[in-house]
């Protein structure tokens, strides 16, 4: 018993001191800070961004990093949380946007760090500043950021007699025309599973359409966040996807397999993120072309892909990651990670810059994604954003396979969400 | 001798109103602690926070974790997807203890016949096992791809409709359940072997000796000796394909075309972790847990033969 | 016994060997596509053989991963593990196949109710508790949590309920204890059924994913199938590039496998008892 006790004694006094060594640390700098940074992006994209990341590690010898990758989005989004619940978190991360631990956790503190001189704030697009917002306050910043572009297989519309360098689309009405030649017309493969348009990502390109058709996806009402998507204007996008699949041009629910299709030369045109072109040029066995995004009333185009976060709370920590993620964004840096992996310029000097325009010049498909950059918008990000992506999916599929009306599979997706809001 | 002797005089001590052997009672405590406490650590504690979870709001993006009574379980029940979900899992569950179970067996039972190449057909048939589910469901999204996939080619060849196999609510949880039972028939059948070759051969020979038939014997001797294992084989089925959730996960992301392909877990790990709503995802993992529980204890309860189930 | 069977069963034969070469199809696939190049991925009608036969995609495996670091990780996480969990299960095994003692039936519910949870919900609770231990970046922390296997447990007790009591209580008369039956009796007896058991655990642990993702941050402790996530983007379009890990991470289990078939599934037979 008296042992028992006096294990307990000591056991506490241990700890209590490990506590107290603990709190005494915070106050003075480490000379060299290491930091945990966690990457959602792999394979080119992901060479990358460690090249770049190496590079910054040694240029300061007052900080050392250790990079890790985490997984895809959806990996990385369960590990973060893990770490966070536990306080294992990465001192900083790359990662989607979906998640916006800091935001969602009512951490802000990203709003005093972008004030920094040093980071300009203001030569980064505004929609891509908003992109990295959570319920209308900075939570992050943007770095691999992306936009869907139209590719289409030359080889198909030469064959249907489109030349879409001379007369691109500007309208999706002109579009449904085109891919409908095209899909009568260019059929190179003799293929029975012969498409003319689809997009990997329905979701992301509804919404795209959405705010073309000047109708938002989701807005702030009082202090409640509320869907859009299922409004007039929104309807008349549904009527037009609708209309695809009930002409034949796209496929009933298969945006999981439209990749495969596009790089078999089964289909003619797809919506597809601006990253792929660094994955895809020079590797298809057809030549590959790139238009901007055609529109209903404007041309806006919703940005996608992932935003980079500070999770510690260490003062120093956090010092050095802001220290990281500003070399990340410098013009330069982020010119050369853009240029080498399809992902957009964030800020609006480099868009301008000599480096680019000469890489733009020589290399006219990623142009077109910087095309596009002025009419880059972010949709509100929110809590229940990712649950909303997922009733999306479910009305696409409910539109595509004829299950409900435009009307009705949009509107339940709108009353499921605010159910879930509540 | 005395030594013999000391050991036949066995100290008895009484438990909760029955006799058991001091000895036994010792060994089976000293035995069994390390796996008690695994028991414990990875499981009781677990099991005990995710039933206090399913009575809170708990959201992990957030971290916001309220106590909220039983609305969790009330959303469940008025979620149409759950539903559908559970229908996916009963229809997917159903077939695949079916059709694994039975071709499992006649598989093994003919690898147990006299035939040539006896050694590499057994390991053919054991070969997918070893596949990670990231690699082998790769190749098998391939084989379903309705353009470009060898399937189609093949039934196109061959003069016979093709099908649209991931990609149609139709096909799509079939497509699944055929990737599912080429990958896991390997398992079953080597279970089933090792029953096989657990029967005396002197039974057999008895039967032949006898005149009785090939047949015969299958349904009189092999089968009925082979009653535990199959109950075994079963039960850790129900279980199985009941969890199933990382080839549904690779191959249809989103839950399939209309949500034709999600199973319990998916939408369990999908309100988890694509939501955030970890309080709803322990409700659901209740519920399918007194699901599972319900099953078992009805497949012990059919089941007849002793030796493995101990009921 | 030889003689009343010699003949061979040709039907049953050729349904087997045409049953094989549906179960090794993708194999074959998986090994042409690993010298494929990207056309010849993406093409249409599909293409069954590579143009060309270059290592060019395996030499890249070893470029985008420390593959031989993840291989050593996947190999010592799966044998520590399995070993830790036979060693439980076989004396928990044993414990409830001969010995009687209050509460065993009870125990021998609750061990298999451990099936019924799925791991995804788990995860956090377990998370939490490594982490308090210190073990996140750990071999601890992956193999620990991993021990515990209901499924061994229930096939070792089956093996075990088959080994006739006569050999237990001659065995008792020798003067054995309990600890003595099993290491003397039971053990010896069950060597191939506790082989199959290892091999079905050894397999499990080697294909894990999830739980070794979320609790090692550092890519030393990293295990095989996370580094072959890495070469497959969302869109799996390095195809070529995976199947050459695929086909390096899968061959060697099963040249190792084919080893061992003869002593794992053929004796897995209780003849040896008659000695």
């Amino acid at each position: 018993m008296k042992k028992a006790t006096t294990i307990v004694l000591l056991l506490t006094l241990g700890i209590s001191l490990v506590f107290a060594t603990g709190a005494k640390e915070v106050s003075t700098r480490p000379e060299v800070v290491k930091l945990q940074v966690w990457y959602a992006i792999s394979g080119a994209s992901g060479e990358q961004f460690l090249a770049l990341a190496k590079a910054f590690d040694a240029s300061r010898p007052d900080i050392e990093l250790e990079l890790t990758y985490s997984g895809s989005y959806a990996d990385t989004a369960t590990k973060v949380s893990a770490a966070l619940l536990s306080g294992d978190e990465p001192d900083a991360a790359i990662m989607a946007a979906g998640q916006l631990y800091t935001g969602g956790r009512g951490d802000f503190s990203m709003e005093n760090l972008v004030k920094d001189p040093d980071f300009n704030v203001d030569d980064i697009f505004k929609g891509m500043l908003e992109y990295g917002m959570y319920e209308g306050r900075i939570a992050a910043v943007p770095y691999g950021i992306s936009s869907q572009v139209l590719y289409y297989n030359k080889d198909i519309t030469d064959k249907a007699g489109l030349d879409l360098e001379k007369n691109p689309p500007t309208t999706w009405a002109q579009f449904f025309t085109m891919a409908k030649t095209a899909m009568e017309k260019g059929n190179v493969n003799n293929s029975p599973d012969f498409y003319g348009f689809d997009t990997s990502d329905g979701v992301w390109l509804f919404k795209s359409m959405l705010g073309q058709n000047g109708n938002e996806v989701v807005r702030k009402v009082g202090d409640r966040v509320q869907p859009a998507f299922h409004e007039a204007s929104g309807i008349e996008v549904g009527r037009f996807w609708k209309s695809l699949v009930d002409s034949n041009v796209m496929p009933a629910a298969q945006h999981t397999n439209a990749e495969k299709k596009f790089l078999a030369g089964n289909l003619a045109f797809i919506a597809a993120s601006s990253n792929r072109v660094a994955r895809w040029q020079g590797t298809t066995n057809f030549s590959l072309g790139a238009i901007v995004m055609p529109g209903f009333k404007n041309r806006s185009i919703a940005l996608g892909g992932n935003v980079a976060v500070i999770l510690t709370g260490d003062q120093y920590k956090r010092e050095a990651s802001w220290e990281l993620l500003k070399y990340l964004l410098e013009e330069e840096n982020h010119t050369a990670f853009a240029l080498s992996t399809g992902y957009l310029p964030v800020r609006k000097s480099a868009q301008n810059g000599a480096v680019v325009k000469e890489a733009l010049a020589s290399n006219p498909l990623y142009k077109v994604a910087f095309d596009q950059l002025d009419n880059a918008w972010a949709y509100y990000h929110f809590q229940e954003m990712g649950t909303m992506d997922s009733f999306f999916w479910y009305a696409l599929d409910e539109i595509e396979k004829g299950v409900s009306s435009v009307e009705v599979a949009l509107a339940k997706a709108a009353a499921s969400l605010e159910k879930e809001i509540e | 001798m005395r030594k013999q002797q000391e050991a036949l005089r066995i100290h008895r001590v009484t438990l909760f109103g029955k006799q058991y052997e001091s000895a036994q009672v010792r060994a089976a405590v000293v035995l069994l602690v390390p796996t008690m406490i695994a028991i414990i650590l990875l499981f009781i504690i677990p099991v005990i926070q995710v039933v206090s979870y399913s009575f809170t709001n708990y959201n992990i993006a957030t971290g916001i974790k309220k106590y909220n009574g039983i609305a969790n379980y009330k959303h469940l029940f008025t979620d149409d997807r759950f539903f559908k979900a559970i229908r996916n899992t009963f229809t997917f569950a159903a077939f695949k203890l079916l059709i694994d179970t039975t071709l499992a067996l006649s598989i093994a039972l003919m690898l147990d016949a006299r035939i040539p190449l006896k050694k590499y057909l057994r390991s053919v048939y054991f070969a997918p096992v070893v596949v990670p589910v990231v690699a082998s469901s790769l190749i098998w999204i391939w084989f379903f791809d309705p353009g470009i996939g060898p399937f189609n080619q093949v039934l196109s060849a061959l003069g016979l409709p093709t099908s649209q196999w991931l990609y149609h609510e139709k096909s799509a949880l079939g497509s699944i359940l055929m990737f599912s039972i080429w990958k896991g028939l390997g398992y079953n059948i080597v279970l089933f072997l090792a029953g096989l070759q657990n029967i005396p051969p002197s039974y057999i020979e008895a039967a032949q000796v006898d005149g009785a038939k090939g047949y015969q014997i299958l349904f009189r001797i092999r089968l009925p000796l082979l009653r535990p294992i199959i109950s075994f084989v079963l039960m850790i089925g129900i279980i199985n394909t009941f969890k199933v959730f990382a080839e549904v996960n690779v191959m249809t992301p989103k839950g399939g075309p209309l949500y034709s392909t999600a199973l319990m877990v998916n939408y369990i790990y999908d309100t988890a972790f694509t939501s955030g709503k970890m309080g709803r995802a322990c409700s659901a993992s209740i519920i399918l847990f007194i699901i599972i529980f319900i099953l078992t204890l009805i497949q012990t309860r059919l089941d007849t033969s002793k030796s493995i189930t101990m009921e | 016994m030889a003689s009343l069977r010699k003949k061979i069963n040709i039907p049953v034969f050729l349904f087997l060997l045409a049953g094989s070469v549906v179960m090794i199809f993708p194999f074959v696939w998986m090994i042409f596509s690993s010298f494929k190049t990207v056309a010849d991925v993406y093409t249409y009608p599909p293409k069954w053989l590579p143009s060309s036969w270059k290592f060019t995609n395996y030499k890249k495996v070893f470029q985008m991963i420390p593959f031989g670091r993840y291989y050593f990780n996947s190999i010592f996480t799966s044998v520590a593990q399995t070993a830790i969990q036979l060693a439980l299960s076989v004396t928990a095994a044993y414990a409830l196949v001969v010995l009687n003692f209050p509460g065993r039936k009870f125990l021998y519910t609750l061990i298999r109710s451990t099936m019924f949870v799925p791991t995804v919900v788990t995860l956090i609770p377990l998370y939490l508790l490594v982490s308090k231990a210190g073990m996140i970046d750990t071999y601890a922390g992956i193999i620990l949590p991993q021990v515990l296997s209901a499924f061994t447990i229930f096939l070792l007790v089956s093996f075990f309920s088959s080994i006739p009591t006569i050999l237990f209580d001659s065995a008792k008369l020798d003067g054995c204890g309990y600890y003595r039956i099993l290491s003397e009796v039971v053990i010896p007896n069950s060597k191939s059924s506790i082989s199959t058991a290892m091999l079905f655990a050894f397999l499990g642990h080697w294909k894990s994913y999830t739980w070794p993702l979320i609790v090692t941050n550092k890519a030393i402790y990293r295990t095989l199938p996370i580094g072959m996530k890495y070469l497959v983007q969302e869109s799996s379009s390095e195809y070529q590039i995976m199947m050459a890990a695929a086909v390096m991470a899968i061959l060697p289990v099963l040249i190792v496998y084919l080893f061992f078939e003869k002593q794992l599934v053929q004796s897995i037979t209780l003849t040896g008892l008659k000695a």
